[in-house]
C-alpha cells in the first residue's frame, strides 16, 4: 500500500497528485505545471474542431436527405410520364402511409435506444385475427378494436420480455416475429379470407376529397409523434432514455416504463397498419406483412435515427418515408422486379447506417 | 464559518454503514455527519469507497447495513428520487448528462416545467421559462455558457461539469454531493468550482466533496474523511493539518508509522 514515501508526495500542482493515484508513479513523471497548461490549451483547441466538425456532419445528414429526396423525385419524374399526375401521386401516398404510420413510432423506439422488428408479423397476425373473427360472425368493428387490443398486446410482451429480462430488443422481437408469423399462417391457412362490412372499407381505400384516408392516419400520426418528441417531458424523457439509460434513471425518469409504452405504441401502430392494408385488400391475409420488415427499419434509419439511441427527429423519418415512397411507387410504374426494390432497400439501410457511423465518429 | 456550523445539527448523517458486493467489502462500518454550510472532504485511494458512499447517500445504492439520518430523522432512500426529495442533490463521477438534450434539458431533466393551463396538463413544455432558469442558474455561479440551448455533447469537458454541478446546485436545497467535480478541469475551470463550492456552503447547504486534488480540499474542506479500503481511518480538522498530511493518511502511512 506504501506506494510512495511522504517526502515525494509534496507536490502543490494537484494534477501531479492525480498521478499518483493512477498508481505507483514515480517522482519523475510528476507533470509541471506549464505542461499540463498546454495540454490543456490543445485540449480546448481539439474540441473547438470537433465541435465545428461535428455541426457540419450533422447538416449533411439534415440536407443530404433532403437532396436525395430531390434527385429521387426528379428521377422518376423524367423516367415515367405517370408519376408526376395527381392520381399516381396520391397513391403512392396511400400506399406509403402504411410504412409511415409505423416509422413514425418506430423512430420513438429507435430513439428510447430499443428497436422493434416484429411489426410486419404483427400486421399479419393482426389481420388474420380480424379475419377468423369475422368468418366466425364478429362485427367487423367489434373484431378490429379486438386486433388492435391484440396488436398492443404483443407490444406489450415485447416491452416487459426487454425491459424486465433485459433481453436485447433485436432478439426479442425476432422472437416475436417469428412466433406471429407463423401463428398467422398457421391460423389461416395461408389463405385469405375476405372481410366486407359496411363502412370497413374505407379505412383502406376510402378518400376524403380526394386525398385517401390511411394518408390522414399517418398525417395524424405523425404530428402526434412529432409534437411528443419535441414538446412534451415525455418525448425529451425518450431522448435521455435512448442516450444515456443511467443518467435518465438517476434524473428521475421512468426509463423502464417508458420504454415498454414505446413498445405498446409500437405493436398498436403496426396494428392499425394491419387493419388498414385489410380494409384496403378487403381481406385478411398473413403476407401483407412481407414488405415491412426491412422498409419500416431502414425508414427509421435513413431519416438520421440513431441505433445506438437518443437521436432522431420525426421531419428526418417524414423524409425518408417520402425517398421510401417514390422508389417504391416508381419501381411499380417502370415494372422493375420487386425483389430488386429490396436490394435498393438493403443498400439504403447500409449506406444510413454508415452515414451514422460517420456522425458518430465525428463525435469523438 | 465552522464556528456557527458547528452548533447546528447535522443535516445529513450516516450510522455504522456498510456496503458489500459479493465478497468484496466496499464500506464497512463508516460514520460521516454534514453540517449545514459545511464543507466536508472525503479523500482515499482508487476503490477506496468513496463513490460508493456517495452513491449510498443519495439512494442510488442501499447500504448492506447501517442508518441514514437527515436532519436527525432516520430515512431510507431506495432511489435517488427519494434524497432529491430532501433537498439532496449529487453530481457523479461520470457526470450523467444526456449528451443529446440540450443544457436546459439536462438541468431539468425529469423535472420539466409545464406550462400553465391544458397544454401544461397534457404534457407541454414551458421552454421559454425552463430556458429562463438555466440561465439564470448558470449566471448566479459566473458560468459562461451563451447558449442554453446547445446541446451538451458540443460542450467541452469543463463546461460539461460546470453543467452537471450548475444542475446539482440548482436543485440541492440541502445537501450537495459530489464526486470529483473537478477531476477533468484546467487548473482554471477547477478553481472556479472552487468558487462554487464556497458560495454554495455560504448559503447554508452541506457539501460533500470527494477529489484528488489534494490542494483544493485542503483549501475548501472544513473537515477531511479519509476513507482507506473501505473505513474512515481519519477525521482531519483543516484548520490542524497540512496538506501532505492527508496524503499520508490516504497511503495508510500514517497508520504505519504509529
Ligand atoms: N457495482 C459494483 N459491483 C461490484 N463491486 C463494486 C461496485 N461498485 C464498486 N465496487 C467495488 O467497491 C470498491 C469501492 O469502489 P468505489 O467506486 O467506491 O471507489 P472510489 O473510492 O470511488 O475509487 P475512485 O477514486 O477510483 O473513484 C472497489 O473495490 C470497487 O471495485
Ligand atoms: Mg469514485
Amino acid at each position: 500500500m506504501l506506494r510512495c514515501g511522504p517526502g515525494r508526495v509534496v507536490v502543490t500542482d494537484g494534477e501531479a497528485v492525480g498521478q499518483v493515484r493512477v498508481g505507483g508513479s514515480r517522482a519523475g513523471e510528476v507533470s509541471s505545471e506549464a505542461f499540463d497548461l498546454r495540454q490543456e490549451h490543445e485540449a480546448s483547441e481539439r474540441e473547438r474542431r470537433l465541435a465545428r466538425r461535428r455541426r457540419l456532419v450533422e447538416q449533411l445528414q439534415g440536407e443530404g436527405l433532403l437532396f436525395v429526396f430531390v434527385v429521387v423525385f426528379v428521377l422518376m419524374w423524367v423516367s415515367s410520364p405517370y408519376f408526376f399526375t395527381k392520381n399516381n401521386l396520391l397513391t403512392a401516398a396511400s400506399v406509403v402511409s402504411v410504412l409511415g404510420i409505423m416509422a413514425v413510432v418506430e423512430t420513438l423506439v429507435v430513439i428510447g435506444g430499443e428497436i422493434d422488428i416484429s411489426v410486419g408479423s404483427v400486421m399479419a397476425a393482426t389481420s388474420v385475427l380480424i379475419g377468423l373473427m369475422v368468418t366466425s360472425g364478429w362485427n367487423v368493428w367489434l373484431a378490429t378494436v379486438v386486433g388492435l387490443l391484440f396488436a398492443a398486446g404483443v407490444g406489450a410482451v415485447n416491452g416487459v420480455i426487454t425491459v424486465y429480462f433485459k433481453i436485447n430488443s433485436l432478439v426479442t422481437t425476432l422472437g416475436t416475429y417469428s412466433i406471429f408469423l407463423g401463428l398467422a399462417y398457421a391460423l389461416s391457412n395461408t389463405t385469405t379470407v375476405s372481410i366486407g362490412g359496411e363502412g370497413f372499407s374505407v379505412l383502406g381505400s376510402g378518400s376524403v376529397g380526394s386525398v385517401p384516408v390511411p394518408v390522414f392516419f399517418f398525417i395524424g400520426v405523425w404530428i402526434v409523434g412529432a409534437v411528443l418528441a419535441r414538446h412534451t417531458a415525455v418525448g425529451r424523457h425518450v431522448y435521455a432514455t435512448g442516450d444515456n439509460y443511467d443518467a435518465a434513471v438517476r434524473s428521475g425518469v421512468q426509463a423502464d416504463l417508458l420504454r415498454v409504452g414505446l413498445f405498446v405504441a409500437m405493436g398498436l401502430a403496426s396494428g392499425l397498419a394491419g387493419v388498414i392494408v385489410t380494409s384496403e385488400l378487403g381481406s385478411a391475409a398473413p403476407q401483407i406483412g412481407d414488405p415491412y420488415l426491412l422498409s419500416v427499419v431502414t425508414a427509421v434509419i435513413l431519416g438520421g435515427a440513431s441505433l445506438r439511441g437518443g437521436r432522431g427527429t420525426m421531419v428526418g423519418t417524414l423524409v425518408a418515408v417520402a425517398i421510401l415512397g417514390v422508389l417504391q411507387n416508381g419501381f411499380a410504374l417502370l415494372q422493375f422486379s420487386t425483389y430488386l426494390e429490396d436490394t435498393v432497400l438493403g443498400t439504403l439501410l447500409i449506406l444510413a447506417v454508415l452515414t451514422d457511423r460517420l456522425v458518430r465518429r465525428a463525435e469523438r | 464559518m465552522s464556528g456557527d456550523t458547528a452548533s447546528a445539527g447535522p443535516v445529513l448523517e450516516a450510522r455504522n454503514v456498510s456496503r458489500t458486493f459479493g465478497s468484496v467489502i466496499a464500506l464497512s462500518d463508516v460514520n460521516l455527519e454534514v453540517r449545514p454550510g459545511e464543507v466536508v472532504g472525503l479523500v482515499g485511494d482508487n476503490g477506496a469507497g468513496k463513490s460508493t458512499l456517495l452513491k449510498i447517500l443519495c439512494g442510488a445504492l442501499q447500504p448492506s447495513s447501517g442508518q441514514l439520518l437527515v436532519r436527525g430523522e432516520p430515512v431510507t432512500f431506495h432511489s435517488p428520487k427519494d434524497s432529491r426529495g430532501r433537498g439532496i442533490e449529487v453530481v457523479y463521477q461520470d457526470l450523467a448528462l444526456a449528451t443529446e438534450l440540450s443544457i436546459v434539458e439536462n438541468i431539468f431533466l425529469g423535472r420539466e416545467r409545464r406550462r400553465a393551463g391544458i397544454l401544461g396538463r397534457a404534457g407541454f413544455l414551458d421552454r421559454a421559462a425552463m430556458a429562463r432558469d438555466a440561465k439564470e442558474s448558470l449566471d448566479s455561479l459566473a458560468i459562461e455558457i451563451s447558449d442554453v440551448e446547445a446541446r451538451c455533447g458540443l460542450l467541452s469537458g469543463g463546461q460539461r461539469q460546470a453543467v452537471a454541478v450548475a444542475r446539482a446546485v440548482r436543485w440541492g436545497s440541502r445537501v450537495l454531493l459530489l464526486d470529483e467535480p473537478t477531476a477533468a478541469l484546467a487548473v482554471m475551470e477547477a478553481d472556479k468550482i472552487g468558487g462554487l463550492v464556497n458560495e454554495v456552503a455560504s448559503q447554508g447547504v452541506g457539501v460533500v466533496l470527494v477529489s484528488h486534488n489534494m490542494p483544493q480540499v485542503h483549501q475548501l474542506c472544513h473537515r477531511i474523511l479519509v476513507l482507506l479500503r473501505g473505513r474512515i481511518v481519519a477525521d482531519l480538522r483543516r484548520d490542524e493539518i497540512k496538506v501532505e498530511d492527508i496524503v499520508m493518511w490516504i497511503t495508510g502511512a500514517a497508520l504505519a508509522s504509529r
